[in-house]
């Protein structure tokens, strides 16, 4: 039986009930004895007091479905501005007649039977405004009844993206840097012609910082020497917590940077043991020899950072390393006829990497620094770094690869929403995607992609651009520097 | 996505009743449309509400706040306040819903909490063997909050240096105490990492320091 049978099976039952009730009323008075004359106002005051009986029964009956809608306990979820909304409920087709939804329109959304057969219906549509609202059911139960209605409260959060601030960070406090910083570094074609390898690079304060005039804590710096031809790359992220990190991320960047470009003006020793390791590769002793040189090198610049920082707090008013707190990368690379030489540290999280598209690898240069809770990670600005017996092995790296197409730094900033677990950053896929990603951009969120071509120095604004890119609960400060 | 988990316990027991439970709810409304207006809480904030008198119950479990609908917090005519079971419920639950970082996974910011009475535990003993529970538990804050002339500081400065008090039980006072429960989250959004503390942000006037 469908429900317009129902209802009418419904309806003629009541007919019937009162024709019968009516033929026995007549019977009734005459056995009864009412008087022929009395007979019309006995009837129209019995059939009075029938249509109200009727009456009651009919409201009785739109009670108990006015209840049993309450019963179903329809709570809509809550929306976003301007995100699709669609949210799907049961109602009870065979008792009610939904006649709209008020409200639902002014906040953008719809109503509509998805399904006449289980009586599903889907509100859906974008909602317009944020807050919170009530939408007002109204539907028909039993004939001659008129409208009832059921209220939905319905909630609309703000669209995050329109909710940040961005506040200039004063520049009278402590320590002040500004709120993003980008670089190109163009090294021309040597006397062979043969183009070189160019070095980009951009910061950007986080949304989280910037929505409260709050200092960018990231730093990087970039050197290529043009004597020795080094190219030498560093990437450090101030912890958040940390009053000064950004003071501590900056003397990080600057000091191995000065350290390794005195280390490798004029050292034709490194060099020759590092011919003479890659001319046989399997001699322990030469393989020991560049060891020991890179060591020298790089992890003496590691440490010298640490000790720069701890003089500029020992200096600062509370003298509190950890108010200094930062992560710290770099790498220094360099073409040779061979190949290209890379030797790295590497505290801390974020992400270092050779990608090489053709030969499709992407040698990760070390493990990033993760506690079980987010944030939670190691700092160069801990001692007891350097006191870990195994911080060579963990920390430092060495390669030689024929060549690549990126040597990509960045802090937790861009790698947690880009790789978001350990795991994908040791997986060439996601690599491959990234690249592709910083190329080709955002389009629908109107962020365009970076020309890593030669000598393209366009490359460190629409580098900068790119970082402002949208990943929800991810507003770190984003700093990312390529060799390419 | 990390998250911020945030776990709110609340005594609901029979002294609670009429205005001073009303007073509360006022003030979580009040907290989460303020926290919604925060882009940074709109996306990483995840909250829990645990209630708890002779019964302790998860009325909302863990939930992104974007989500999030207020749940019905009802309160007995009478009866004992088993703050010690309500803590027990709290690890269970900080067990169950609190992501630690794995190679596959992203980990939570670690947890903040916040516990509210107006009176003492009647559990006691359990109340004192669950405090080093919830210290395992790496929640990167406490803040406990004293309602009203009748509640007791002392066992909540066993859990956390962090305990303050509110004189009166009126709406005014939890609204102020809520809105400093909401920036206090905000604050928790980012201090997480290098130090060990949760900086608290200043309490309005309506929220005493209990040293």
């Amino acid at each position: 039986m469908n429900r317009q049978q129902r209802k009418a099976a419904r309806q003629s039952a009541a007919v019937s009930r009162l024709n019968e009730e009516a033929r026995a009323i007549y019977s009734a008075m005459a056995r009864a004895g009412v008087p022929e004359a009395d007979r019309g106002s006995f009837l129209d005051r019995t059939i009075a007091s029938l249509w109200q009986t009727y009456k009651d029964e009919r409201m009785n009956q739109r009670i108990v479905i006015e209840n049993e809608m309450r019963q179903l306990g329809l709570r809509l979820p809550n929306g976003t501005v301007g995100k699709e909304y669609s949210c799907s409920f049961l109602l009870p087709v065979d008792k009610v007649d939904v006649q709209g939804l008020d409200g639902a329109a002014d906040l953008g959304l719809e109503l509509e039977l998805t399904d006449t057969h289980t009586g599903e219906y889907t509100l859906r549509g974008k909602p317009l405004q944020a807050g919170d609202f009530t939408l007002r059911l109204r539907y028909t139960t039993v004939e001659g009844e008129g409208e009832s209605a059921l209220d939905l409260p319905i909630a609309f959060n703000p669209d995050p993206r329109t909710l940040w601030n961005n506040v200039p960070t004063n520049p009278d406090i402590a320590y002040y840097k500004p709120d993003s910083e980008k670089e190109y570094v163009k090294v021309e074609a040597g006397e062979d012609g043969v183009s070189k390898k160019d070095m980009v690079a951009a910061s950007q304060r986080g949304r989280s910082h910037a929505h409260e005039g709050r200092p960018r804590d990231d730093h990087f710096t970039l050197y290529h020497c043009r004597d020795s031809d080094w190219y030498i790359m560093a990437v450090a992220d101030g912890a958040g917590s940390a009053k000064y990190s950004r003071k501590g991320s900056e003397v990080a960047c600057k000091t191995v940077v000065e350290h390794c470009k005195s280390e490798l003006i004029d050292n034709p020793e490194f060099e020759a043991a590092i011919r003479a390791y890659e001319a046989d590769r399997e001699n322990t002793e030469k393989r020991t020899d560049v060891t020991r040189r890179v060591i020298d090198i790089i992890y003496k610049g590691a440490v010298n950072a640490h000790n720069a920082v701890k003089r500029v707090a020992d200096a600062s008013e509370e003298g509190r390393l950890k108010d200094f707190a930062t992560t710290l990368m770099f790498a220094i690379c360099k073409r040779y006829d061979f190949g290209w030489f890379i030797a790295s540290f590497w505290v801390g999280d974020g992400a270092m990497c050779i990608y090489d598209a053709e030969a499709k690898t992407a040698k990760l240069l070390g493990t990033p620094d993760e506690g079980e809770f987010s944030g939670q990670t190691r700092f160069l600005t801990m001692p007891e770094i350097f006191h870990d017996k195994d911080v060579v092995s963990k920390r430092l790296r060495m390669a030689i690869v024929p060549d690549f197409t990126a040597l990509y730094l960045m802090s937790d900033g861009v790698s947690d929403p880009m790789f978001e677990t350990d795991r994908n950053l040791n997986d060439f896929s996601r690599w491959e995607a990234f690249h592709e990603r910083l190329l080709k951009g955002f389009p629908d969120d109107g962020i365009a992609g970076v020309d890593l071509t030669d000598d393209n120095e366009k490359a460190a604004d629409q580098l900068l651009g790119w970082l402002d890119f949208w990943s929800p609960g991810n507003h770190d400060d984003r700093t990312i520097a390529i060799l390419y | 996505m990390r998250r911020l988990p945030v776990y709110l316990l609340i005594d609901t027991s029979g002294s609670m009743r009429g205005e001073p439970i009303e007073s509360v709810k006022v003030g979580l409304e009040a907290m989460l449309a303020s926290l919604r207006q925060e882009p940074y809480a709109l996306e990483s904030v995840n909250l829990s509400i645990i209630t708890y008198d002779g019964e302790v119950k998860q009325v909302l479990p863990l939930t992104p706040l974007d989500e999030l609908q207020m749940p019905q917090i009802t309160t007995p005519d009478s009866g004992p306040t088993h703050t010690g079971q309500a803590l027990k419920l709290l690890c269970e639950r900080v067990d169950r819903e609190v992501r630690r970082s794995t190679p596959d996974q992203k980990g939570d910011w670690m947890p903040l909490l916040f516990i509210m009475t107006d009176g003492k535990p009647s559990d006691i003993q359990l109340y004192n063997e669950m405090i080093p529970e919830v210290k395992r538990r790496n929640f990167a804050g406490i803040v406990a909050c004293a309602a009203g002339m009748n509640a007791k500081t002392e066992p909540l400065k066993a859990l956390t240096d962090d305990v303050y008090s509110l004189d009166t039980f009126d709406s005014t006072s939890f609204k102020q105490f809520f809105k400093w429960v909401s920036d206090t989250i905000q604050t928790g959004n980012r201090s997480v990492g290098a130090t060990d503390d949760l900086v608290l942000p200043p309490p309005p006037a309506e929220v005493n320091v209990v040293c």
